[in-house]
């Protein structure tokens, strides 16, 4: 060995990296420190001894290439699997260089390597946990879609450059944006489940924009899980609908998750599950509710119809005796035509006033979609005592009113409020009528029960309520009436309960008749 | 022209004047009371020559007011008018005295041939 060699031994024993020279054959020349370090040998041991032998060296590629290769680039690098001293098994990744054979000495080759094992172990697990993540976005029964949405990233990124500060109103308020967004974000991958929920004989059909898949009417889902995606949520998720290849719109429950290695890549995970069942099954009970409720309004309508003709007869009954006045006003030998002009104006108030009725009629029994707005509950409680005020007569009935002055609206859908008001009364009215009551009284009262609540209370002079059947009041099908269907109470519970509200019935207070209340909440003032 | 005047009782304002103005066209005198009690406070209960009341309102009913006429000695005569059409509410009505029934609505030339009848009793 040369001076300078000794030099340079001493300086690689500072190098981290475990250095070894070795001849051809495998015998080894020089062992640095680091190279002890690794393989547990001290160099006194090794020195002169087959390196492949005494780490037993496997290769992973055949050792007929790698002298190939050494024979004709003087280099080779690669993956070796080595033993220590110790017994252990370490990878080492490795680069040889030859250094030909010269004055000084026989050929040999300079070998520098580091142990990845800790990496290979690191890349296994990471292949294993893909090839699991893999599987699982396989053999999911939800459709799962990885979506490149860097152009979207690019374009949110120039937004809040341009001085975009909220990016949700800014998307509300150009829907054009989120449309363009859906165009630029790609699908990169979809499962076997995408292709048979979305259509489509092979998966390539759905690598493309996602923008065939989603309707207009979805884009406000898309902006939002941006939005949430960008305000570093894990995740997002929104019932809405997606369209299918063939065009047909289904109901979905649509979430995304933005894993942060997922959002550096510039892709993010989306999960697409079929709950058109679900809806349509909700639906179909919403649409049974409706239906039952109308059912309700129908038959209470037709426990009014005596009232409800005698409301509409009264104002044809003024009609026909204003014409018949006025004809014979006309019929004089002087016709009094201040006279005819009065009833003519009567007659026309009448007219109007029959409309008005009937109007109400078909609001109560139609089958519309609750319309909530803000009203005045007073007036609520006025109408429909109109519906009862004839029938209410016609039975000896003594109607109190005690309604609070200046109360604030309530949000509400009128018809279904006057329908628990008309149904609460004509269940005063029915109880008191079956007990053959003799001073029939009721009384109904609004007032603030504390403040942002709205009381309604309904109480009579009947019988009242048996201790026994106060737990079962509001329940369908319940009735302590003669030819009752039971679904009046039951009724008025979902409504009262749906506007947000609570009823019960209690004893009257100082006598022995019902008193129901119910409490809706006031109207926000915004 | 005849000067007589004929007391009119219905709760409902709007037929109360149309039965007002009717009678009024016919060549009597009318006027308008919205109860039986508001009736029977007014000094026309003993100038009037005949009642047209409704049966079925708040408070005194027009059956229970005719019963009342009889008990005070007021004999002028009553027509009766209603909303229902129910027989045993006629036979409690002609019961009580009342001279003619009437279904609302019903034609003027019934309501003046059970007037005339009425002030012929």
């Amino acid at each position: 060995m040369t001076e300078a060699f000794t030099d340079s031994a001493d300086l690689l024993d500072l190098v981290q990296e475990s250095i070894l020279v070795r001849r051809l054959d495998g015998r080894i020349l020089y062992w640095n420190k680091a190279s002890e370090a690794l393989y547990g040998f001290h160099r006194a041991a090794v020195l002169g001894q087959d390196v492949a032998a005494l780490l037993h060296t496997r290769y992973s590629v055949p050792p007929d290439s790698i002298e190939a290769q050494l024979r004709d680039t003087g280099r080779w690098e690669g993956e070796v699997t080595r033993c220590t001293a110790s017994g252990a098994e370490l990878q080492i990744f490795v680069r040889w260089s030859l250094r030909p054979a010269d004055a000084g000495g026989p050929a040999t080759i300079v070998e520098s390597g580091h142990d990845i094992t800790d990496r290979k172990r690191a890349e296994q697990a990471l292949g294993n946990s893909e090839y699991r993540y893999r599987n699982l976005f396989q053999a999911m029964a939800a459709s799962f879609w990885e979506l490149d949405f860097s152009a979207v990233g690019r374009m949110t990124r120039r937004l809040r450059e341009a001085g975009v500060a909220d990016l949700r109103r800014h998307f509300a308020e150009n829907p054009d944006v989120v449309r363009e967004m859906i165009r630029q974000t790609r699908v990169v991958d979809v499962n076997d489940q995408s292709l048979a929920l979305f259509g489509g004989g092979d998966k390539a059909a759905l690598l493309q924009s996602i923008e065939p898949f989603w309707p207009d009417a979805s884009s406000m889902v898309y902006a939002e899980s941006v939005v949430a995606a960008l305000s570093r949520k894990p995740n997002y998720a929104a019932e809405t609908r997606l369209r299918r290849l063939d065009g047909r719109e289904f109901d979905v429950l649509f979430t995304a998750c933005f894993p942060p290695e997922s959002l550096a890549k510039g892709t993010l995970l989306v999960g697409v599950i079929d709950i058109s069942e679900r809806v349509r099954a909700q639906g179909a009970l919403q649409k049974l509710q409706a239906d039952f409720a109308h059912a309700a309004r129908v038959s209470m309508l037709g426990e009014l119809t005596a009232s409800l003709a005698h409301e509409v007869n009264q104002p044809l009954a003024a009609i026909a005796t204003n014409g018949e006045a006025s004809l014979r006003w006309l019929g004089r030998p002087e016709p009094n035509l201040d006279e005819v002009n009065i009833l003519a104006r009567r007659m026309v108030a009448d007219v109007r006033r029959a409309a008005d009725i009937i109007s109400r009629i078909r609001s109560m029994a139609s089958r519309q979609v609750q319309e909530k707005s803000a009203l005045p509950v007073n007036a609520v409680i006025e109408e429909a005592l109109l519906f009862l005020r004839h029938e209410m007569q016609g039975q000896g009935i003594a109607l109190s009113l005690d309604l609070g002055a200046d109360l604030l609206p309530v949000l509400g859908d009128r018809t279904q409020l006057q329908q628990v008001v008309v149904n609460l009364v004509l269940n005063a009215m029915q109880a008191m009528a079956q007990a053959g009551t003799a001073h029939r009284k009721i009384a109904v009262t609004s007032r603030l029960s504390s403040p942002g609540t709205m009381q309604v209370t309904v109480e009579d002079s009947g019988p009242g309520i048996a201790d026994a059947h106060r737990a079962q009041l509001f329940e369908s099908f319940f009735t302590t009436k003669d030819a009752g269907m039971g679904m009046g109470l039951a009724i008025c519970r979902s409504i009262i309960e749906d506007h947000g509200g609570h009823i019960w019935a209690d004893a009257a207070a100082g006598n022995a008749g019902a008193r129901f209340c119910f409490t809706l909440p006031v109207a926000s003032q915004n | 022209m005849d000067d007589r005047l004929i007391s009119i009782i219905d709760d409902d304002e709007s037929l109360r004047l149309a039965l007002v103005g009717l009678v009024r066209s016919l060549g009597y005198r009318a006027s308008g009371f919205g109860s039986a009690e508001e009736f029977l406070n007014s000094s026309d209960i003993a100038a009037s020559s005949c009642l047209i009341t409704d049966i079925q309102m708040p408070g005194l009913s027009g059956i229970e007011l005719k019963h009342l006429l009889v008990e005070r000695n007021y004999r002028l005569p009553v027509i009766m008018i209603t909303g229902r059409a129910d027989p045993s509410l006629r036979d409690r009505a002609l019961a009580s005295g009342a001279i003619c029934l009437l279904k609302k609505p019903f034609e003027a030339a019934a309501l003046l041939d059970c007037i005339e009848r009425a002030l012929a009793a």
